[in-house]
């Protein structure tokens, strides 16, 4: 057979990446999840299916406070996102600055910098401020401080796609819709808000997946004390990998869930220009 | 034309490093290469900060070096490292010491060529946690000496996957055999009984070649909080509440570490009774230490059961879970007790001293510690792929007294080795010492050496609770801290569970049923609105002169 180059055969690299890296890797989780290991007489391991994984994670209540934790976690900190993030957006979008990109620069300009650095930096600024008496709550304030690190890590990430979704709304519609007589309240509910909604899709998307996991901020600002799901799947892979793949596999479908709920999987042109 | 000449260009262009790449790989492959999976910084690597370095360069009062007229560090004269030491360490090695420092892994590489006659390259390689080396070993990755610590030490071995030292290895008799010959008698009856725990065959002598060693501790601002009131405390500082202590202590950020301070809490009572009976001679030093072993490798489940408030009250108590960050909270203010491994304890000190001036103390509970150790352990298969005698060789190398003053200067814990003639006494005399006068105490370390001349004379301070105290501990501390073992896989499994019930927040069932139901009804409602309109129930009927669609 004669090999005809198309435009199909720059997807290969791609597809083997994916197999590699994603696929068998999840295959992988599946396969940890379901089985455990025993021990034989000889002292030789071998797995065996099972579904006690399974079982013990829904009867155990540390394991699905765990997971409404992690989920209350993300809820805040994806709502505190989208109230910061769409003001500044609009007000953006809507201005006629003429170097308006300057100041989007200066609130992206953050996630340039190392994301470990930057969480290191807000610990240090907290210590600093619970040292006066003003601030002494901070100390013991793990929550606040998780989610107060888990806003400021994300907020770009919710202001881009509003940002470009924003701008790309047609002019002429808040023209069409001030001449069929609505104020500009009815302007924003009517028609920038519904049209503006797969920005604010993929900034969910965007914020609240990586909060549920994202055990560096809830170590570091948390001091520990709070936990995550991220760190609850980290801890299990160091004693019991059938357990951790177990809480990843149902991480995975929690997430899925989600995706699914927001339009992650909506048709192509109702997200145009939200993705970066 | 001109594209010939592109070619041609770009060909010519591909070939030097092409040529340096094969000639580089040509001439010195090596006959064995080792590969050294060690903790994170666990090893000289020469330049800024070591022994020799530091000992030789002048410097200024900001910490840089100071250079003459034509660039080049001005070299001082110092009683540790001076002519006589550099011809000495190359007699004995064969490699020409610089005073700019060598990389202890290149010194090995020359020294393995030298002494055995076989080229060896050393791959080396980091972990960050025992458990990521265990991960690893168990993916089948290939190395051939690991460095982990006591109960992984037991639990590789207990699994099988450890090979043996050769019996040459303990001969003394040859002069290369550093390791046998140098490591201190303590260290090495302590690897022989292991704590000595019934029914638990852990001996790991000829597994493992000791590496460092420590023991626990919390370091504290003694302008804080006073030494009186930690005796007076000991692991009850953990739960004792009022504005020095509530928020303002560490705990360790792992299972095993915290447990071992809840035990000591919840057999505080026993513990100290066992204290005050072996002072009252009523029961001997062996009868003593197996008794607080076995209290504090206690993983039944009527304890764990006993222990698991005890935790939750620690964690309520604490200011964090952490493995490196209390160091820096601690000298910066943010809390007033660290819970902390001898080295890092050693480290914090110094820093504290030269950055603010500040000076802290290190304490061991009165009622019994931890005593730990990491060692040199080859897996399973280092026969077969014919790296054994590099292995063996690498842990006599840095056996070698001035190699162990070299790593232990450069980390900060405390060597297993010794030394034939006690030479790392000369260095903790050379690290704390002070001239005998009115001011300084006697401080015997007898017990470490095996030599009744064993003493030097340090500050007060130092002998009591400062860097001295810590990293080279009295035998009185030494006698009270007990080893943790390896738990078994049952009983791992049980204390890990204990530790995520720990360490998460555990709601009420009711609430977990609220939350869920109205997850449930937010999920049911975008249900609805999503792929409402696409289902029949939920449509909605036409208005009046509208059609459906």
């Amino acid at each position: 057979m004669k090999f005809r180059f198309s435009r199909k055969t720059l997807g290969i690299p791609y597809a083997v990446f994916l197999l590699f890296f994603v696929i068998i890797p999840m295959l992988v989780i599946l396969f940890y999840a379901f089985t455990t290991t025993e021990t034989d007489a000889s002292g030789a391991e071998h797995f065996s299916f099972a579904l006690s994984n399974f079982g013990k994670f829904f009867s155990d209540p540390t394991k699905l406070s765990t997971i409404v934790y992690s989920l209350v976690i993300a809820l805040v900190t994806t709502v505190i996102c989208l109230l910061i993030a769409y003001p500044v957006a609009y007000i953006l979008a809507m201005s006629k600055l003429k170097k308006k990109f300057v100041i989007l620069m200066l609130f992206v300009l953050p996630m340039w910098i190392n994301f470990v650095l930057r969480v290191n930096a807000l610990r240090e600024i907290f210590n600093l401020l619970s040292l006066s008496p003003a601030f002494e709550w901070l100390q013991s304030a793990n929550y606040f401080k998780t989610i107060f690190g888990m806003v400021f890590d994300f907020l770009p990430f919710m202001i881009l796609p509003l940002y470009t979704t924003i701008m790309k709304i047609d002019k002429s519609l808040y023209e069409a819709s001030s001449d069929l007589g609505g104020n500009a309240l009815t302007t924003f509910t009517r028609v920038t808000l519904p049209l503006s909604m797969p920005g604010i899709m993929s900034g969910v998307t965007m914020v609240f997946l990586p909060s549920m996991t994202n055990y560096v901020v809830s170590d570091m600002l948390g001091n520990a004390k709070v936990t995550i799901i991220g760190k609850f799947i980290y801890d299990y892979f160091c004693n019991d990998w059938h357990m951790g793949s177990m809480v990843a596999l149902i991480l995975l479908i929690v997430v899925f869930l989600s995706t699914l709920l927001t339009g992650g999987f909506g048709s192509e042109e109702n997200v145009r220009g939200a993705n970066l | 034309m001109k594209r010939i000449c592109a070619i041609f260009l770009g060909v010519a262009m591909l070939f030097p490093p092409l040529v340096l790449l094969s000639g580089c790989k040509g001439s010195e492959k090596p006959d064995v290469i080792l590969k050294v999976y060690n903790w994170e910084e666990y090893i000289d690597e020469g330049d800024e900060g070591t022994l020799i370095y530091d000992e030789l360069h002048e410097f200024d009062e900001k910490g840089k070096p100071v250079l003459d007229a034509s660039g080049n560090h001005v070299h001082i004269e110092s009683d540790l490292v001076n002519d006589d030491f550099f011809e000495w360490y190359e007699e004995t090695t064969g490699i020409p010491l610089s005073p700019e420092a060598n990389p202890l892994l290149e010194d090995f590489e020359l020294w393995y060529e030298k002494t055995y006659g076989i080229k060896v390259q050393v791959e080396y390689s980091t972990f960050g946690t025992n458990e990521d080396m265990y991960n690893e070993i168990v993916l089948g990755n290939e190395y051939d000496l690991l460095c982990p610590s006591d109960y992984m030490i037991m639990k590789l071995a207990a699994e099988g996957r450890l090979e043996k030292y050769d019996e040459s290895f303990f001969d003394e008799s040859d002069e290369n055999n550093y390791y046998i010959r140098n490591v201190s008698p303590f260290i090495r009856e302590k690897f022989e009984t292991n704590g000595g725990l019934e029914g638990k065959d852990y001996s790991w002598s000829e597994y493992a070649a000791g590496y460092m060693w420590g023991t626990t501790g919390f370091v504290y601002n003694p302008e804080i909080i006073s030494e009186e009131t930690l005796k007076e405390l000991d692991w009850e500082v953990y739960i004792e509440k009022g504005d020095k202590f509530t928020n303002k202590i560490t705990a360790k950020d792992n299972v095993r570490d915290t447990y071992f301070a809840a035990l000591g809490l919840a057999f505080l009572e026993e513990l100290t009774d066992l204290k005050s009976r072996r002072d009252a001679g009523e029961i001997d030093e062996e009868t003593y230490i197996f008794e607080i072993t076995r209290i504090f490798n206690d993983t039944s489940e009527e304890t764990i059961e006993r222990v698991e408030p005890i935790l939750n009250e620690i964690k309520k108590n604490i200011y964090s879970f952490e493995t490196d960050t209390g160091k820096s909270d601690l000298v910066n203010g943010t809390i007033n007790l660290n819970y902390a491994w001898s080295g890092d304890a050693v480290y914090a000190m110094d820093v504290a001293e030269e950055e603010n001036d500040c000076m802290f103390n290190y304490f061991v509970p009165e009622s019994g510690s931890n005593l730990w150790f990491d060692g040199w352990v080859m897996p399973k298969g280092v026969t077969e792929r014919g790296t054994k005698h590099a292995a063996q060789a690498f842990v006599n190398f840095m056996s070698m007294p001035y190699n162990a003053m070299r790593n232990s200067y450069y980390i900060g814990y405390t060597s297993a080795i010794a030394g034939e003639n006690a030479e790392m006494l000369d260095y903790a005399d050379y690290l704390y010492g002070e001239e005998e006068s009115e001011d300084t105490v006697e401080y015997n370390l007898s017990w470490f050496f095996d030599d009744e001349d064993a003493v030097i004379f340090a500050d007060e301070e130092q002998a009591t609770r400062r860097q001295l105290y810590a990293q080279y501990p009295p035998e009185e501390v030494m006698a009270r801290c007990a080893v943790m073992d390896f738990y078994g896989a049952e009983a791992n499994a049980r204390i890990n569970e204990l530790w995520s019930r720990v360490k998460a927040e555990t709601l009420d069932a009711w609430a977990i049923i609220v939350i869920c139901v109205t997850v449930a009804a937010i999920v049911l409602f975008f249900v609805v609105v999503k792929f409402g309109g696409k289902i029949d129930f939920f449509r909605r009927k036409p208005k009046k002169g509208y059609r459906k669609i």
